[in-house]
């Protein structure tokens, strides 16, 4: 059974079908690429799956469970991870605060935890130098998270999503914006997360998608038009015509 | 605005420097003075949790304020002499009433939300102003004594205004031991996350609306407290305790003091009281300036007093530098090379 | 007997709700198109009703004052936004209702400095002193004169702001501020333009009831509340909701006065707070 499975999802904005009955499955173990042209309903897709949005049809299962109508803040304590393609930090918190705060939300500490003191729960602490190191950011701990160059909050954007430990993460175009040194850091990191979480990554830049995935999903118009291994989606003509003059 | 998180370094100056700051409080004000600004001290402590901390403007504190005193007061007159118990169910009838407002309150966000506690405030001014066999209505309600203080096998009597200050400065600095643990606790951290990003808050897993429901009654209670303190404090619970202005002149000090910081809400009173007893015997329209004050905080100096404080300190620093360099005459930063 | 006094409470209600529908409108296009709570708005209203009484009753006579001292409220209006709430506009929204919170403080103050703590009568003018009958009751002139003169001003707003290519540009700002400053139109100007509006009508609508319900320093603060309630019931940036939520506040509060006295203004904030909790944009609102 896979770990995540859409079922016809699908998504009706009054005129416009953003997704259009959606059959996604993404196996444990894996890195599982979401591409399309620009507006194909990739990150609409990723407002379903994580309760952002409601869907107009179909399902949505998580790990054997309906998650289809859950609301956004029960789906990390079930396992699910999600970043965002415009990072949703914690502005005027450093970056340390913005990891931690996500550490603490799925630790199972209990309800007396609460009136502890931040810096005496240790084990949250540690969890956090661990991500932070991870992302490389353990110099920029005790910055503010607004004042972090992109790239920096790009990666606090991972960091955060991480702190949560998921099983599933979602990663909305973690390269976005970065320059190439910095797309490669990335690169690497995902890399090393592969081995040990599951990802459905949503990304533009197909040298990456080709490089890491192991499944890829193509998405045009909110429809699946191909899904398969990287060498076969690079030769499927339904493929190349999406991307007809378009990008490499 | 700064924002405070967690500089719990220089933990034990900061608190000395609030004991020595009440102990000398009733030296420079007269006693009732003192006693009003830490009144108002707690209630600022509450709306600054959840407006500094937890990014919910509130205008109707007055509300939880009115509540408390006014049931406080009636118990003390009708009840009983047990001024922990008015206390106690004070705090009560504030938190309930925050719970059932702020249930109804936090379904809307933004200007919505303001405009609800605003809606509330008045709605329970009204009815505290109309039910006049209840609360006096306009002419408030007289009588409410200030019953001993039992601790231990001893009692205390709170005759006067400087043993009721004694009281009511102890009752704060409690309380703002117990604020200061609640905004380094987690539960501080996650309501600065709501603060900052909700929709981030909700991804990573906290249902926001609980939160937010949860501080907003915490804060209810913290004001309903205060309201009880006021109560006895003049003996009288006048209208203008619940009514909306009160809500705006708890936003003033808050804002005043510096928002988000813990120790802006005592410092915002203080100036405001401070402005009040020595411009009022100066200039009868004295609340003219600390309007005019209010307007200058809110157009240049959005940190507050303590903002100010920093930035001398900032400017401190500077000056001590420099005068290390023209002593050394060589410049610092030359050094480097 | 009851009929005349139903009669009596609904034209009453009629008179304040027309009044309280101009300051809402002003209110609503403030915060239609600025997205401000201006908690001024008191004050302004009482400001109007001043300048009313000074321009007027003092120096030149009703009608000048009753025409000259909107203009000055909108000039202050003007002045607060250009001096004041300009500066705020990239701050937290919060800042802004502070500063007009702050600016009624104040304007309180000053007016008990000017004009003195005590209330002031204002007479209406000589012409509509007096009352007509009207078969089922006697009603005073002057507040028969404000409705008609309330109506047609609140109409003449509706059709500059519907018909005119100004009044577009507001609608188009309250709908899509980036976008009207994308075409190129001086949003500032425009921003500026409609503060001072809303503050003229609220100095406008202070100035017609003065003579009905007296001059007094605290009518700002007190005022206030009602003035969101018009702009909460009717929905925001919307003219006829405005004129619908005031017609209804002021009826509702005038008819419940005779038939439960306490709870009018109760009845009021409750339905506010309803309206807030189940139809956000208000009765005629869109957003």
């Amino acid at each position: 059974m896979a770990l995540l499975q859409t079922e016809k999802l699908t998504k009706n904005f009054a005129a416009l079908t953003a997704v259009d009955q959606v059959d996604l499955s993404v196996e444990a173990g894996t890195i599982h690429s979401l591409i399309g042209p620009n507006a194909a309903g990739k990150t609409t897709l990723f407002n379903l799956i994580s309760g952002e949005l409601e869907p107009s049809a179909g399902r949505v299962v998580f790990n054997g469970a309906d998650i289809t109508h859950l609301r956004p803040h029960r789906l990390p304590h079930l396992g699910l991870g999600r970043s965002f393609q415009r990072s949703s930090l914690f502005p005027n918190l450093t970056a340390f605060e913005n990891i931690w705060v996500s550490a603490y939300s799925c630790a199972g500490l209990g309800i007396w935890s609460l009136f502890r003191r931040v810096r005496d729960l240790s084990d949250i602490r540690e969890r956090v130098e661990q991500i932070l190191e991870e992302v490389n950011l353990v110099h920029k701990a005790h910055d503010k998270a607004g004042a972090l160059s992109h790239g920096q909050q790009r990666a606090l954007e991972v960091g955060i999503t991480l702190a949560t430990s998921p099983t599933l993460l979602l990663l909305d175009e973690p390269t976005q914006g970065l320059s190439p040194e910095a797309t490669q850091e990335m690169v690497g990191l995902i890399k090393r997360l592969g081995e040990r979480y599951s990802i459905l990554l949503i990304e533009h830049k197909m040298h990456i998608v080709f490089s890491i995935s192991d499944r890829i999903s193509v998405l045009h118009f909110g429809q699946l038009i191909a899904e398969g291994e990287p060498d076969e989606i690079q030769r499927n003509q339904l493929v190349q015509q999406a991307y007809l003059g378009g990008r490499k | 605005m700064n924002l405070n998180t967690h500089a719990g370094t220089r933990l034990f100056p900061q608190m000395t420097g609030l004991v020595i700051a009440l102990v000398v409080l009733p030296v420079v004000m007269r006693p009732i003075i003192a006693a009003d600004i830490c009144v108002f001290a707690i209630a600022a402590m509450a709306l600054n949790l959840i407006f500094g901390y937890t990014g919910m403007l509130s205008f109707g504190q007055a509300t939880f304020f009115g509540v408390g005193a006014y049931v406080g007061g009636l118990l003390l007159i009708h009840v009983t002499q047990n001024l922990y118990l008015a206390l106690l169910i004070g705090t009560c009838a504030g938190a309930l009433t925050a719970a059932v407002v702020g249930y109804l309150c936090i379904q809307r966000v933004g200007i919505y939300f303001i405009m609800l506690t605003f809606a509330f405030n008045q709605l329970f001014y009204f009815i505290a102003f109309k039910w006049t066999t209840l609360t006096g209505g306009d002419d408030g309600l007289p009588g409410v004594p200030r019953p001993p203080v039992a601790l231990a096998s001893l009692e205390f009597t709170l005759d006067s205004s400087l043993k009721y200050y004694t009281f009511v400065a102890i009752a704060f600095f409690l309380l703002f031991y117990v604020m200061k643990r609640i905004v380094e606790s987690p539960l501080g951290m996650i309501c600065q996350s709501i603060r900052e990003n909700p929709d981030r808050a909700a991804a990573v897993g906290y249902n926001v609306q609980l939160y937010r429901w949860v501080v907003f009654t915490i804060a209810g209670a913290f004001t309903g407290f205060a309201g009880v303190l006021y109560a006895m404090m003049y003996g009288i619970v006048p209208v203008e305790a619940i009514f909306w202005i009160t809500s705006g002149d708890i936003v003033f000090m808050v804002l005043i003091g510096g928002i988000g910081n813990l120790y802006g809400p005592l410092v915002g009173a203080m100036v405001l009281r401070w402005l009040s007893e020595t411009l009022s015997v100066m200039w009868n329209r004295w609340p003219l300036l600390s309007g005019l004050f209010f307007i200058i905080v809110v157009l240049f100096l959005r940190g507050g007093c303590v903002e100010i404080l920093e930035r001398l300190r900032e400017a401190w620093g500077k000056l001590e530098l420099r005068r290390k360099e023209a002593s050394y005459g060589i410049a610092a930063d030359r050094e480097a090379d | 007997m009851f009929i005349t006094l139903l009669a009596g409470a609904l034209l009453n209600g009629i008179v304040t709700g027309m009044v309280y529908a101009m300051l809402g409108i002003g209110l609503s296009l403030i915060l239609g198109l600025l997205n401000i709570p201006n908690f001024a708005q008191g004050v302004l209203y009482a400001i109007g009703g001043y300048f009313l009484f000074s321009i007027g009753q003092a120096l030149f006579g009703f009608w000048v004052g009753v025409l000259i001292a909107p203009f000055g409220v909108a000039a202050v209006g003007g002045l607060i936004e250009y001096v004041g709430v300009r500066r705020l506009y990239g701050v937290h929204p919060d800042y802004i209702l502070l500063l007009t919170f702050g600016l009624a403080l104040v304007f309180t103050e000053l007016m008990i400095l000017i004009w003195g703590p005590v209330g002031i009568t204002v007479f209406p003018p000589k012409l509509l002193t007096g009352g007509v009958n009207l078969g089922v009751t006697f009603y005073p002139k002057y507040r028969l004169a404000i409705m008609g003169l309330t109506i047609a001003l609140v109409f003449g707003v509706w059709l500059f702001v519907e018909k005119t290519k100004y009044g577009a540009i507001i609608r188009a700002g309250i709908e899509d501020r980036d976008m009207v400053n994308a075409l190129g139109i001086n949003i500032h100007r425009v921003f500026t333009v409609t503060f001072a509006a809303g503050a003229g009508l609220a100095g406008l609508a202070g100035a017609l009831i003065a003579p009905i319900q007296g001059l007094h320093p605290s009518m700002g603060i007190v005022i206030l509340p009602f003035a969101f309630v018009v702009v909460v019931v009717g929905g925001l940036g919307s003219i006829p909701g405005a004129i619908l939520g005031g017609l209804l506040v002021g009826v509702v509060q005038s008819v419940m006065t005779i038939i439960w006295t306490p709870g009018a203004d109760i009845v009021v904030f409750a339905a506010m707070a309803l309206v807030l909790l189940l139809r956000p944009q208000g009765l005629l609102g869109k957003r």
